[in-house]
């Protein structure tokens, strides 16, 4: 009764072939609004997502490395050719050697490392062999290290509690020429002059063969100075002047000393 | 010392070297002088006795010199002792003793004119020594006139370090 144009099925099949032909250009229509749309949100949604922490948190990285094989994947690496595109004088600059030395237990680096077998393969006469002795020795201040470092004192004591050094000077120092050195440096003269002032030869000479009546008339002369300064003295303060007399003579030459300098005796010892 | 060799002379002595000399250091020489040439004056009295002794022994009475003429000689004979000191070394006996030297102007010694008026003028005023006391340089009434100086100068022969130049320089 119902003609197979409007039955269910041939309704159903019409719908079906419709959509047929409908599905594939929405299908194209829908991937190129999703090729426009998915990369924004998903880099909207990456953006904002801790990306790091939630793989950190839910991810077990050790199963996934463990499930990983290494050596399948080293295997297939080419070292060489990773080698030859790393830019090594790029990478150095980029490594902070400071920090890194910072890091590093040297002590333990040190105490790790068997001295005794490294000394042992160390050929120390080639390495000696090789040193630039006199380099090291330019680049050194032997002085500032000697003095710094080495106690002097004691290593001279130490020297010269071994050796004899009279015998020393005797053997080998020319002892003419080096008093006839020291005679030609020194003004023999002056010294002589100065040790004869010290000691007062002249006074020597005196006490020795002076006789009464030179020591008489040395007292006379030196009381004959005092009453002259006296008198000049007395006079002076009864003419109200004020200062020392002018008594230097034109001519004869000062004296190194002046006479307020040398008071005099009252009375010489001697002329008692 | 330095330069100027060994002293003699006695440490307390050095510093007075070269300065004149006081009123009483001079006073004593003068007396000194005084007292030489009285020696003088008597030795020649008794020279002329001596002399007349032997021309005339019998008559022979000490010879009565007159006053005057005592005091004439004795000018002379001071001025000619005093003008031959100075002339010859600069000191009399009496400088001498106390180590007194005269010297002239520039410190040299005298010569034979400036000795005798010197000595001259010593003789006829002598109470001029007396202004040494006064004078602020020590310089007695001669000295401030001639210009001459009356210095210590205990070396016998000049001081080392500044000899006195001979006459003229």
């Amino acid at each position: 009764m119902v003609p197979p144009r409007l039955q269910p099925a041939g309704l159903l099949e019409l719908l079906g072939r419709e959509g047929a032909e409908r599905r594939e250009p929405l299908r194209e229509a829908l991937s190129r609004r999703l090729d426009v749309l998915v990369p924004a949100v998903l880099s909207e949604v990456l953006g904002r997502a801790r990306l790091t922490e939630m793989l950190l948190r839910y991810v077990d990285l050790d199963m996934v490395v463990a499930a990983v094989d290494l050596d399948a994947a080293a295997a297939r690496l080419d070292v060489d050719e990773v080698v030859r595109r790393v830019d090594v004088d790029a990478v150095v600059d980029r490594v902070e050697v400071d920090s890194v030395v910072d890091r590093v237990d040297v002590d333990a680096v040190v105490r790790r490392v068997d001295v005794a077998s490294v000394i042992e393969r160390v050929d120390v006469d080639a390495v000696a062999g090789k040193l630039d002795l006199d380099g090291v020795l330019d680049r050194v201040d032997l002085t500032a290290v000697v003095l710094g470092r080495v106690d002097l004192d004691a290593v001279l004591d130490a020297v010269l509690d071994r050796i004899d050094l009279t015998s020393v000077v005797l053997e080998r120092v020319d002892l003419d020429a080096l008093v006839q050195a020291i005679l030609a440096r020194v003004d023999l003269v002056a010294l002589a002059e100065e040790v004869i002032d010290a000691v007062d030869l002249p006074e020597i000479i005196r006490e020795s063969t002076g006789s009464m009546a030179s020591d008489t008339v040395r007292g006379a002369r030196m009381q004959g100075i005092a009453a002259d300064e006296a008198v000049g003295r007395a006079v002076d303060r009864l003419l109200l002047r004020r200062g020392r007399r002018t008594t230097q003579a034109p001519g004869v030459g000062a004296s190194p000393e002046r006479p307020e300098q040398t008071p005099i005796p009252a009375q010489t010892d001697r002329t008692s | 010392m330095s330069g100027g060799g060994v002293s003699p002379l006695p440490r307390e002595a050095r510093p007075y070297q070269g300065q004149r000399a006081g009123l009483v250091t001079r006073l004593v020489a003068a007396a000194i002088d005084g007292a030489v040439v009285g020696l003088m004056l008597l030795g020649g009295y008794v020279a002329l006795a001596g002399l007349l002794f032997l021309v005339d022994p019998r008559g022979f009475t000490f010879p009565d010199v007159a006053l005057i003429l005592s005091l004439a000689s004795a000018f002379v004979v001071l001025v000619v002792y005093l003008t031959i000191s100075w002339l010859i070394s600069g000191r009399t006996y009496g400088c001498l003793v106390m180590g007194l030297r005269v010297v002239g102007p520039r410190g040299q010694k005298m010569h034979l004119v400036g000795a005798l008026v010197r000595a001259l003028f010593c003789a006829v005023f002598p109470v001029g020594l007396l202004w040494v006391a006064v004078s602020q340089a020590n310089r007695s009434v001669q000295d401030t006139v001639l210009r001459t100086s009356v210095v210590y100068d205990w070396q016998p022969r000049g001081a080392p370090g500044h000899p006195i130049p001979p006459e003229g320089t």
